[in-house]
């Protein structure tokens, strides 16, 4: 496989290339156009099908290949998460179409469909499609699970009213449906061979400060609504940058270091409208409404289409900052995290594992393999514990007796990571610790020393990065929020760097900040993973519900291209599941997401607590 | 005080020879063409046997690798992790046992593995002692289980309440606990007491660099962290505290080295300490206790002056008084402060070492003066092995 097919096949459809999270600007044929291949994330898809033969060249094709104006704001973004430069697809996508044309080839026209006809006239001739072209770029994304399903239309409404119509019409019918934003998709959920609704065109958002909320619409990205919110001065709670709001809630409701405080599920919104599946519409505060504050562990299937959301706005105090404790072992930050979470110390706290913080901090594959091993074996830091909170919050973290780098030492260790994975005085910080680990970062003048030792900026950080794209990551590392650990758990832009090596999938469970359980449950997830030989490590664990309960994510990495990979997945996948459904019977405290897909409007409390719902009413 | 019968064929068990004085022990009996046998474990798959090689390979004597014999224990194991014929029959020998193994670790955090490895252990060790009725223990302990009660610091039993850290704590109590089984199982032992021991005095070589190589060591790197920035990142951090390279190449560090009180750093070179042990175990004496230590320890202002001078800086004070933590005078002087914290006490000691048992075992023999040419050795070997991690290479 050549190295642009190898770019091409490799896209993990996280849907970086959708939003505008560096400020370089996005493609302008995705966002007039919408459709998925009119991004870049599409154009991979598609220039692996044509290369591959898989699919013929249509008129679409054309379109799409055309539409493409070679401007490699791609090159920023996709390298910025996995270190891919996908403009050279772009380049082969344009050339082989040319090519195609050049030598007379066939255009395959779209085929006359009536049903296609009825769909046009409620969301406009542009907005539904039976193009191939089109429709490979929603058949497939990167799960080891989801074999690939093209659908035979694919639909852009632009209203709830169009989304009615368009349901009405497909149940008329009979024709199955699968709904999208437009957002990263990762778990195989948003495919059928009938339709693909895509609600990449509903991007309203709709301030309500008097009563603190946002009416978002089911085409918005978390990170745009963080943008527009922070603009306000508020915060709202949100997933990966990409995801999209409404159907974050819907799958399995929005979690984040911020859910320590903001709570998940129905904490997160105060009330949202849907379309039925009858086509009808409702609002959740309809007293007649469906009950989906409910949960019953099953395999759900979507209550209904949601075409906004009500989100909670929350405030954000002007001296917040980041506090990243350091520590040896999983039990000590577990012990640190449910004292925190008990007395309500801090906004955000997230336990993260030393692959996610050198991973998330680095820009390139190397230096972040260099990091790893740096702070596991120079520094002793196998966990972090971040806590994000007001000067009050941080003032008690010190008051504990914990020491912690703050937003200056962050920044500090960030521009400056490839002076620390060569210096050779991190030898000497662990020996002189003195019977009091990590002392180091509690002396008064250690930032200074750290800054002459590091000498941190942004030239250092990325001269390992593309000499091409090196001036422009020079520029962006210069931006004080790109290494503001605040900002970036608002808006988690480096949180996609996750699967910058090998594409990720998160195995995720409900659980009690229980050390015993938790230090078991990590021990068995990695055990599963490395008998089949899978890359893994531990991802992030945050408290929720004053830590009663916490959420746990273990990862698992694959090669998506390698098929034997995928097999080995798919068994660890299902040996995972076994051993949490085993913990889950024996425990009666652990919940697998799982069980949660499709209720993400659920009250937390109804399925973090096994006793609630599980008992009917007395007559 | 008794004499001791040493073994026929001069063969000891010896336990801690993977470690630094440990190993000089094996050498230099092997190099006396004694027998040893090895008591130890296997650490991070590396048997004991291979690591002994890596030693005998350092020592330059691999070919006397024939003298030794190889048992792999565990001390906190009933009959030492050993199988019970193994255990019966090299009890059988009854060799005289030479105890080196330790955990010298000062941290109270360490207090429980300091506890179990310098004191629990001995119970099992001492078992095989009077089972095997072993000619002779000799435990190899500190001069600081002395303690810090007095000032004088006579060669006898330890009566001392207060330590500087747990190892010297546990050192006292490990004399104590061998010297009461031994008495009551009325087994002949020696407690041979060393003060700090560095690299050999005439090559420079050492296996260890903690003790006087860390603040040399510490000192370097701090030095080499700003004449980094001075030299590839424009010297404004280093300007602002003061820090200045000369024409000369010699960089000013103004770094204060605050000590509590007047007082010495007592230092012997392993090559003396290998010596006055070879005599002891010539000729022990039952119940006696050897301080192997010097009677002229050095200051600390001369090991400062001695490091400025292998370093090519100046600017090092030493202070007799506490810094506050908000008095400090700038970044590394703050830094330096923290990474000698565990070893001030050794720095500016006041203790007196006695020394007539060791006297009378070496005939006098006492360790060399230590000469900037001395320190300039140890310090170059020291670099040349990058404090350890070239050791084997």
């Amino acid at each position: 496989m050549n190295d642009v097919l190898q770019t091409a096949k490799s896209c993990r459809h996280y849907a970086m290339c959708k939003i505008d999270f560096l400020g370089s600007g996005l493609c302008e044929s995705g966002a007039k156009k919408h459709y998925v291949c009119f991004y870049p994330q599409g154009r991979m898809d598609l220039y692996a099908a044509l290369a591959e033969d898989r699919i013929p060249v249509t008129e679409k094709c054309v379109e799409i290949a055309e539409s493409c104006d070679l401007c490699g704001k791609c090159d920023y973004q996709c390298y910025f998460v996995t270190e891919m430069k996908p403009s050279a697809v772009m380049r082969a996508l344009k050339e082989h179409i040319a090519l195609h044309l050049k030598s007379g080839g066939e255009v395959l026209a779209a085929e006359k469909d009536s049903i296609l006809d009825g769909l046009k006239e409620i969301v406009g001739e542009y907005w539904a499609s039976n193009d191939r072209a089109v429709a490979l770029t929603y058949a497939h994304d990167p799960c080891p699970m989801a074999e690939p399903r093209p659908p035979e239309y694919v639909i852009m409404p632009e209203s709830t009213a169009e989304i009615s119509a368009v349901i009405t019409l497909l149940n008329r019918h009979k024709i199955p449906y699968a709904v999208r934003g437009n957002g990263s998709s990762v778990m195989g959920f948003v495919m059928s061979e009938g339709a693909v609704i895509d609600l990449g065109r509903m991007k309203t958002i709709d301030f309500d400060e008097k009563n603190w909320l946002v009416k978002v619409g089911p085409g918005v990205a978390a990170f745009d609504l963080q943008k527009a919110a922070v603009a306000r001065g508020f915060r709202v709670n949100v997933a990966e940058p990409a995801a999209l709001v409404c159907a974050n809630i819907m799958c399995s409701g929005i979690f984040s270091t911020f859910s320590t405080s903001y709570g998940t599920a129905a904490d997160n919104y105060i009330d949202a409208e849907f379309v039925g599946h009858d086509g009808e519409v409702f609002r959740l505060s309809d007293k007649s409404a469906p009950n989906l504050f409910a949960f019953h562990k099953e395999d759900a299937a979507i209550p209904g289409i949601c075409s906004a959301a009500y989100v909670k706005l929350h405030p954000i105090a002007a001296d917040e900052g980041a506090a990243f404790v350091p520590f040896a072992s999983l039990e000590r930050a577990l012990d640190f995290t449910r004292e925190c979470a008990m007395r309500r110390i801090g906004l955000a706290i997230g336990v993260l594992g030393g692959e996610y913080i050198s991973v998330f901090l680095s820009p390139t594959k190397k230096l972040a393999a260099e990091v790893k091993d740096t702070f596991r074996d120079k520094l002793k830091i196998e966990y972090l514990v971040l806590v994000i909170g007001d000067q009050y919050a941080l003032a008690s973290i010190k008051a504990m007796g914990y020491h912690y780098f703050d937003n200056r030492m962050i920044r500090t260790l960030n521009l400056g990571l490839p002076s620390l994975t060569s210096a050779k005085w991190l030898d000497l910080l662990d020996e002189f610790a003195d019977g009091e680990p990590f002392s180091y970062i509690g002396l008064k003048r250690f930032p200074d020393l750290a800054e002459a030792a590091l000498a941190p900026s942004p030239a250092q950080l990325v001269r390992d990065v593309d000499p091409e794209l090196r001036p422009f990551f020079e520029k962006l590392y210069s931006r004080p929020e790109i290494t503001d650990p605040v900002w970036l758990n608002m808006f988690r832009i480096i949180s996609s760097r996750m699967g910058r090596e090998k594409h990720v999938v998160a195995l995720i469970i409900y659980l009690p900040i229980d050390n015993k359980l938790i230090t078991e449950m990590n021990s068995e997830f990695k055990r599963i993973a490395a008998s089949h030989g899978l890359k893994n490590d531990f991802g992030f664990i945050t408290p929720l519900d004053d830590g009663k309960r916490c959420v746990f994510e273990y990862d698992y990495y694959l090669d998506q291209n390698d098929p034997d990979e995928k097999a080995k997945m798919r068994q660890a996948m299902m040996e995972a599941g076994v051993m949490i459904e085993r913990f889950s019977a024996e425990t009666g405290t652990v919940t697998w997401i799982k069980h949660v897909f499709c209720q993400g409007f659920s009250r937390k409390e109804s399925f973090l607590y096994s006793a609630a719902g599980n008992e009917p009413c007395p007559e | 005080m008794p004499g001791i019968k040493t073994g026929d064929d001069g063969k000891h068990l010896l336990t801690g020879a993977t470690g630094f004085l440990g190993s000089h022990i094996m050498a230099g009996l092997l190099l006396k063409g004694k027998g040893v046998v090895i008591a130890g474990r296997p650490v991070g798959g590396k048997s004991l046997q291979a690591r002994i090689r890596e030693l005998l390979n350092w020592f330059g004597i691999e070919h006397l690798e024939g003298l030794l014999e190889f048992h792999e224990s565990d001390f906190l194991k009933i009959r030492l992790g050993l199988g019970k014929n193994k255990y019966e029959s090299l009890g059988g020998r009854g060799l005289p046992i030479i105890h080196c193994a330790s955990d010298t670790r000062f941290a109270e955090k360490n207090r429980a593995q300091v506890m179990q490895s310098n004191v629990e252990s001995l119970n099992e060790i001492l078992n095989f002692a009077c089972q095997s009725r072993a000619r002779c223990f000799h435990l190899i302990s500190s001069a600081y289980a002395a303690g810090v009660d007095n000032i004088e610091c006579p060669e006898a039993p330890v009566h001392a309440a207060h330590f500087n850290n747990v190892y010297e704590e546990s050192k006292a109590q490990a004399e104590n606990f061998v010297s009461a089984r031994c008495r009551s199982a009325g087994l002949p032992y020696t407690i041979i007491r060393p003060s700090i021991v560095y690299g050999d005095s005439l090559t420079g070589r050492s296996l260890r660099f903690n003790a006087l190589y860390f603040p040399v060591r510490s000192m370097q790197q701090i030095r080499d962290i700003y004449l980094d920035e001075i030299k590839n990142h424009n010297g404004k951090k280093s300007a602002e505290c003061g820090i200045v390279l000369n024409g000369e190449g010699v960089l000013r560090l103004p770094i204060r080295i605050f000590i509590p009180h007047e007082g010495k750093i007592n230092l012997i070179p392993v090559n003396y300490f290998t010596k006055a042990i070879l005599s002891i175990l010539e000729r022990p004496v039952n119940k006696a206790i050897y301080h192997v230590t010097s009677n002229h320890p050095e200051s600390m202002a001369r090991l400062a002056s001695y490091a400025e001078r292998f370093l090519k800086i100046s600017g090092i004070e030493v202070v007799i008084g506490t810094a506050a933590a908000d008095k400090m005078r700038n970044p590394p002087e703050e830094l330096f402060d923290h990474f000698i914290k565990a070893y001030r006490p050794y720095i500016s000691d006041q203790r007196i070492f006695k020394r007539k048992n060791t006297d009378r075992a070496t005939g006098g023999i006492l360790p060399p003066a230590f000469s900037y040419e001395i320190f300039e050795r140890c310090m170059a070997f020291a670099v040349s092995a990058d404090w350890g991690k070239k050791l084997f290479c």
